[in-house]
């Protein structure tokens, strides 16, 4: 009589399995008009900034970074207290369903620390984003000159 | 038991007190200012190129940034607006500004990495420094205030929070106007203008 339950355990497990093979997180948000900062020579970090689209009816979440520009990349957000502009290392960046997140100057932005290799404006920088779930998306991101303004955002 | 435990518990308390006047000391460091209302002021850090004294620059107008070099984001966004603000105005204009970047953070900024930084964004930019005091002392008369913030579990380190002016001194060396963190190049031009 147990082995019936065999196969279904089986095809249980096999579905299970499968979802890695359904769209990740990576593939349903899109990034629009990744970016890094030039830096002057000698310096060791940068950052970049972008608009991650979240096309999915599920929420998702940029949990890392990775670069081969820099020997480590962290997540890092800007906030005000007492007067001061505060940047501290955030663990996970929310990407609601439906909703884009705008990683901008003076806010969310992914921080390359360590950097390997000078940013130059004109240069290309290669970055892997992480998600929630594992799925990993890599971007290119133009190197421009701070104080270029592409759009002139709100604080 | 009626009487005298009242007395006891004043005479307690006084010695609370007297222990909180005498002995009691805030933690925080001599650096956490706060943004009362300065005046401004005349102050000597040093540059790749000697001493840096802020009355040298009498007879122009003077843009003074305090940040640090490690900082990705808020300094070059601040020091790129400017920038481009110099470069909106006609040479004989700008060469009567001189713009001065102060790091807060001397014990990463070594006085080459400030010339490097500073003339990255532009030629009319110095970069100065000093001891911990002296860049204290300088940030105190302009109500600059920051403050470090160790960050262990962070490959950064320590990072520090800073407020993000921009103070913009006329040719006499007197404080006018405050410009907020990100203010616009157009803005920054015009208030420059404003004081040639």
């Amino acid at each position: 009589m147990q082995t019936q339950f065999v196969p279904l355990l089986v095809g249980f497990a096999l579905l299970a399995f499968s979802c890695g093979a359904f769209a990740g997180a990576a593939d349903l948000v899109t990034v629009n008009e990744p970016h890094a900062r030039a830096v002057p020579p000698g310096q060791s970090v940068s950052a970049a900034f972008m608009e991650l689209a979240n096309t999915s009816a599920a929420d998702h979440a940029l949990v890392a970074a990775e670069s081969p520009a820099a020997e480590t990349v962290e997540l890092h957000e800007h906030t005000m207290r007492d007067g001061m502009m505060a940047m501290r290392e955030i663990p996970r960046i929310d990407l609601p369903a439906g909703q884009s997140v705008s990683l901008q100057p003076g806010g969310l932005h992914v921080m390359l620390i360590g950097l390997k290799q000078p940013l130059n404006a004109g240069d290309r920088v290669e970055i892997t984003l992480v998600f929630e779930d594992g799925s990993r998306q890599t971007i290119e991101a133009p190197v421009r000159k701070a104080g270029v303004m592409m759009k002139h955002h709100h604080h | 038991m009626n009487k005298t435990l009242p007395l006891i518990l004043i005479a307690l308390s006084s010695l609370a007190l007297g222990w909180v006047l005498l002995f009691w000391q805030p933690s925080d460091r001599p650096a956490e200012l706060a943004l009362d209302a300065p005046d401004g002021g005349d102050f000597t850090l040093q540059s790749a190129g000697g001493p840096v004294a802020l009355e040298d620059f009498r007879g122009k107008v003077v843009l003074l940034y305090f940040g640090y070099t490690f900082c990705p984001d808020v300094c070059p966004t601040n020091l790129g607006f400017i920038a481009a603000a110099m470069e909106q105005l006609a040479a004989a204009e700008s060469e009567q500004v001189q713009v001065l970047f102060v790091s807060v953070d001397p014990e990463r900024d070594t006085l080459e990495k400030l010339q490097a930084y500073a003339g990255f964004f532009h030629p009319r930019v110095i970069g100065i420094t000093g001891t911990p005091d002296q860049v204290a002392q300088a940030a105190a008369l302009y109500g600059a205030a920051y403050r470090k913030v160790p960050q262990p579990d962070s490959a950064t380190g320590y990072l520090v929070d800073h407020s993000a002016n921009t103070y913009l001194l006329d040719r006499s060396g007197k404080m006018r106007r405050v410009l907020a963190h990100a203010t616009a190049p157009d803005e920054i031009a015009a208030a420059v203008r404003a004081h040639l």
